[in-house]
């Protein structure tokens, strides 16, 4: 699991079980199998989606506190897919190929290549909504086009509208020119945040969770981090989304001749002095690095103790 | 307890869109049991 997962979506979810929401994580078997995550093994994904769970009560998400639902579980349900149908009736093929950046294919998917069943997956998205009775659908950004189909088949049969909590991507290490192939949105912005997302298909794109702090470390020095550039850079992202979010505070180790060390309270307070170059990249690495290694260190510690969970994890899990 | 604001404040805080606060902020208010999702694909 990479940060994007572990850390973005993690502190989301803790959020708002903490502002009292009933939350459901729900682990998408069927939707993997379909988008031929895994090589479409339905018995490997159930495992990742197990290993999942463990990932989540390492970053600090208790079972008693979220419910696990499998997309196994509701698909044996009729009324479920009588709501897939019903939403795939108020919406064209048309509208439905244009979806498809939610399973990380490209806008301009004009191949009628594509597997028939790509099309069942958007309508079940929107489906698992309503039929878990969700107010509030949370998603990176890349998933919003099946919020915005749910919302659109809500208006059209008279349901109530999900709201929708959609969370950052964060950026490749290797920085905004390592642009994964395709169109994926509209909008220029959130086209280019998922064109450029850590993805396991770029190497030292991505850091995993349970990353051994000397490999933390190598991949934050080897990252792209421009002087002053406070747009698209990895380390900062990291210190926004994954560390502060964490800590409530970054320290960088400033040698005495550049001011000495100092802890910023706020990301506010850290990009302005990055942007006016009173941090060296360098030094904003080095401490974003030792921070990361430390909200991390529950993941290590508790696949210490499950180690057959992660080692069955990489052997079924050969990265692209 | 948390009072409302700092309720959507969490809900809220460090997302790219939030669709639309007013209605998260309607369902903090009028839900005694609000319910929330995140699905994941299940994959390495």
């Amino acid at each position: 699991m990479h940060l994007g997962t572990g850390l973005v979506c993690g502190s989301k979810i803790k959020d708002m079980v903490k502002a009292g929401f009933e939350f459901i994580i729900f682990l998408a078997d069927w939707h993997s199998w379909i988008n031929n995550k895994l090589g479409g093994d339905l018995e490997k994904i159930r495992f990742c989606g197990e290993y999942f769970k463990h990932c989540f009560t390492s970053l600090g998400v208790p079972r008693e506190d979220v419910s696990y639902v499998w997309a196994s579980d509701i698909v044996k349900d009729v009324d479920y897919w009588r709501t897939v149908i019903q939403i795939g009736k108020q919406a064209s093929i048309q509208r439905v190929r244009r979806t498809l950046p939610i399973m990380g294919r490209g806008i301009e998917s004009e191949s009628l290549d594509v597997e028939a069943a790509a099309l069942f997956y958007p309508c079940m998205q929107a489906a698992d909504i309503f039929h878990m009775k969700v107010d509030v659908a949370c998603a990176g950004i890349d998933q919003r086009k099946a919020h915005m189909l749910a919302r659109d088949s809500a208006e059209k049969l008279g349901w109530r509208k999900p709201a929708c909590v959609h969370t950052h991507l964060l950026i490749g290490l290797t920085g905004p020119s390592d642009r994964i192939e395709g169109k994926f949105d509209e909008n220029p912005d959130v086209d280019g945040e998922i064109g450029s997302k850590m993805s396991k298909s770029i190497p030292r794109s991505c850091i995993f969770i349970h990353d051994a702090p000397k490999d933390i470390e190598s991949k934050i020095l080897s990252a792209y981090c421009s002087p002053k550039q406070v747009e698209a850079n990895p380390i900062l992202e990291l210190a926004k989304y994954t560390v502060l979010p964490e800590l409530g505070h970054l320290n960088i180790d400033r040698a005495e001749k550049h001011g000495g060390p100092i802890s910023y309270p706020s990301y506010l307070k850290l990009e302005e002095a990055y942007r006016r170059g009173e941090i060296h990249p360098l030094d904003l690495k080095k401490g974003v690095a030792e921070a990361l290694t430390g909200v991390l260190s529950s993941v290590r510690e508790y696949f210490s103790k499950h180690s057959d969970v992660l080692d069955e994890m990489m052997k079924i899990d050969v990265t692209r | 307890m948390l009072d409302l604001e700092e309720k959507l404040s969490l809900t809220t805080r460090n997302t790219d869109e939030v669709v639309t606060p007013k209605e998260i902020r309607e369902i903090l208010e009028t839900e005694t049991k609000p319910r929330a999702y995140w699905g994941f694909e299940c994959s390495g």
